[in-house]
């Protein structure tokens, strides 16, 4: 694997906020106490071929490791550029998307923040295009105030644009 | 709420009649099981069914009638209905891509149409006004599509024909418009008839029968089938084709291309020039052999039945094609030599999938079944048309626009100005990153997710250097645009 991790041709790409690494193993972690929640009831079978606490234990063990280990390769795949008259954004471990989105072609913009995002002040920024495939493109992980800056910059764009 | 109030409007009264035909079987559709008893009671019962139906369809559609209002304001059309729930729709005329008019076998009866005005926006019935009277209709749209300047203006010069669609080309083009859609057709229908239990398959099947039935399984009665499916298909493709596009006629129009086609519905459509995305050339594999080519625009706001495309010829040679292009603001695509494909390294990822399932089912016919094997042909072939349809899948760029061509038996060629793209990706899956390969695709607003501008397994490099580019091709392009004064 590459030491930048995003590929070939990668300008300087501004990673994001590393507190978004706390925030995806919160989910990460719901998700595992989930799974193994539902993998409980595993004990009461019978008929298993293993030992009945087998089941739970191994959801358990591969939840942990989910959550100690994807959290930061995730946090590590995004990657962002502002650009004079456009975004770019690079995600993704497996599959890597690069995308490219003209301020100009930006039809209105969000900044959502979700609950445990809240908890570490980060922010969400949506670009919504009119576009169909993949034309909502998210930017998690900024702290919110430099999401908003992003989006007041990107407003002021577009309205240039109309002129 | 101020200003002078413009003039409300009700629909013809006509739409009184269609509507509750419409209601009416929905209503029955309820019954049939009533019916379906059989016996002396249940058959009493459906009559009273039907007839209550029938008094409370008129009653719905009369009060339906009576509170939907419409009004032809200044700048604007305002739609009231609603029988319990009140809306009320406000749409401006400059928001409004096209004003469709539609006029079915009932609704040419009558002397009225349906109007269907197209906003663009996610909604499925954005503002449709069912049935008014033919001239109402025409004003109407002459009325939104010159805005403040008013119908004057519609009365305009005869507008010069681009394409049209003779008798026999008609029936040609039904030739090779194949379509075994009618099968499908009947099957809904007989699990229609079981689910209300008129269909007794225990009757008709009995193991007696089948038994007979196995007798008149030979080569013959197989082909003999098979020659009646693909004639029943041909007179079905034509029979379709005839309805769909007799008649049909493009012409230029101020503001873009207007098309008339239909046998007993009559439909009425302009293509809005400036919302056009993309231009489609498209060919089946029989028709290419003989230069026949389908041209449609894909449009904003343009009907999703249609799948989001807009048809301006149908079935045409390209020195037909070539001057509706041209006339609709899209460049002819560049000569075959300047397209160009991925590396052949991409050839790999197009065929090992195949190859894979190859490889697994012959390893189940040695171990398992032999008749595995024939599975294991089957993919062999599938890999080999992979590999030709990569042969085909090929791009280009010029000054203007991007053209991207793919499909082995379907071909279509995309066309798209660089001003309209919306977003450029870059992506790259595990196997196309060990190959240094990657796909760029390039979103348009309007465009089916699944049928895209996409050029798949490029070199990574290139791909990426072809994203900038395309990028700084759009840029200049809205630059250019806007230095011209916008939409001129």
């Amino acid at each position: 694997m590459q030491a930048d991790g995003t590929g070939d041709g990668a300008g300087a790409m501004t990673p994001l906020d590393p507190a978004h690494v706390a925030v995806l193993r919160i989910r990460f972690g719901l998700a595992a106490a989930a799974a193994v929640l539902l993998a409980l009831p595993a004990l009461r079978m019978e008929t298993l071929p293993v030992p009945a606490w087998l089941v739970p234990a191994a959801v358990l063990l591969a939840g942990l490791a989910a959550t100690l280990i994807l959290p930061v390769r995730r946090y590590r795949g995004w990657g962002y550029r502002e650009g004079e008259d456009e975004i770019e954004i690079r995600r993704g471990r497996l599959v890597r998307l690069r995308t490219i989105v003209p301020f100009g072609r930006v039809q209105h913009i969000d900044v959502a923040l979700g609950p445990f995002q809240r908890m570490f002040g980060l922010g969400t920024l949506i670009l919504h295009t009119a576009g169909t495939r993949g034309a909502s493109v998210p930017l998690p992980g900024l702290p919110v105030a430099e999401a908003e800056r992003m989006r007041d910059r990107i407003r002021a764009k577009i309205r240039q644009d109309l002129v | 709420m101020s200003a002078p109030e413009p003039e409300q409007k009700r629909l013809h009264p006509a739409s009184l009649i269609v509507r509750w035909l419409k209601i009416v079987p929905q209503m029955l559709a309820g019954g049939i099981g009533l019916a379906a008893t059989s016996n002396h009671e249940g058959f009493r019962r459906f009559i009273l069914f039907a007839m209550f139906a029938a008094l409370a369809g008129a009653l719905f559609a009369l009060l339906s009638w009576w509170r939907f209002r419409y009004a032809i304001g200044p700048g604007e059309i305002v739609i009231e209905k609603g029988v319990v729930s009140r809306q009320r729709r406000v749409i401006p005329f400059d928001r409004v891509q096209d004003v469709a008019i539609e006029r079915g076998l009932i609704a040419r009866l009558f002397g009225t149409a349906r109007v269907r005005v197209e906003t663009g926006g996610a909604a499925k019935d954005e503002g449709e006004l069912d049935m008014v009277a033919l001239a109402e209709a025409h004003a109407l749209r002459d009325r939104v599509r010159h805005g403040a300047r008013g119908a004057a203006a519609a009365a305009a010069a005869a507008e010069p024909t681009l394409f049209a669609l003779g008798g026999r080309r008609l029936l040609l083009s039904g030739l090779f418009g194949f379509s075994l859609v009618f099968l499908a057709a009947i099957a809904a229908l007989v699990q229609q008839l079981d689910q209300f239990g008129l269909v007794d398959w225990d009757y008709w099947f009995t193991p007696a029968r089948a038994e007979a039935a196995t007798h008149l399984v030979t080569l013959q009665t197989t082909f003999v089938l098979a020659l009646l499916l693909v004639m029943a298909g041909t007179v079905a493709g034509v029979v379709r084709t005839v309805l769909r596009d007799f008649g049909f006629r493009l012409t230029r129009t101020e503001a873009g291309l207007r098309r008339r086609r239909g046998l007993f519905t009559l439909s009425e459509v302009v293509i809005p020039l400036r919302r056009t995305q993309v231009a489609l050339i498209e060919s089946g594999p029989i028709g290419r052999a003989f230069g026949w080519y389908r041209l449609s625009f894909q449009t904003l706001g343009a009907d999703r039945k249609e799948g989001g495309v807009q048809i301006a010829a149908p079935f045409a040679h390209m020195d037909e094609v070539l001057p509706i292009l041209a006339e609709a603001g899209f460049p002819p695509p560049p000569p075959r030599s300047d397209f160009r494909g991925g590396p052949r390294r991409a050839l790999v990822r197009w065929a090992a999938p195949w190859l894979a399932l190859a490889c697994v089912a012959a390893a189940a016919a040695w171990l398992f079944d032999p008749r595995a094997a024939i599975a294991a042909i089957a993919f062999v072939l599938l890999a080999l048309a992979a590999m030709l349809a990569w042969r085909v899948h090929r791009h280009t760029e010029d000054l203007d626009a991007l053209y991207v061509s793919r499909g082995l038996l379907k071909r279509r060629l995309a066309i798209m100005p660089y001003e309209k793209a919306q977003i450029v990706a870059v992506s790259r899956g595990p196997l196309q990153r060990g190959l240094a390969l990657a796909t760029i695709a390039v979103d348009t607003a309007g465009a089916q997710p699944v049928r895209g501008i996409r050029m798949a397994d490029l070199d990574a490099t290139e791909a990426d250097a072809g994203a900038d580019r395309l990028h700084a091709a759009f840029r200049a392009a809205r630059a250019a645009l806007r230095a011209g004064g916008g939409h001129g």
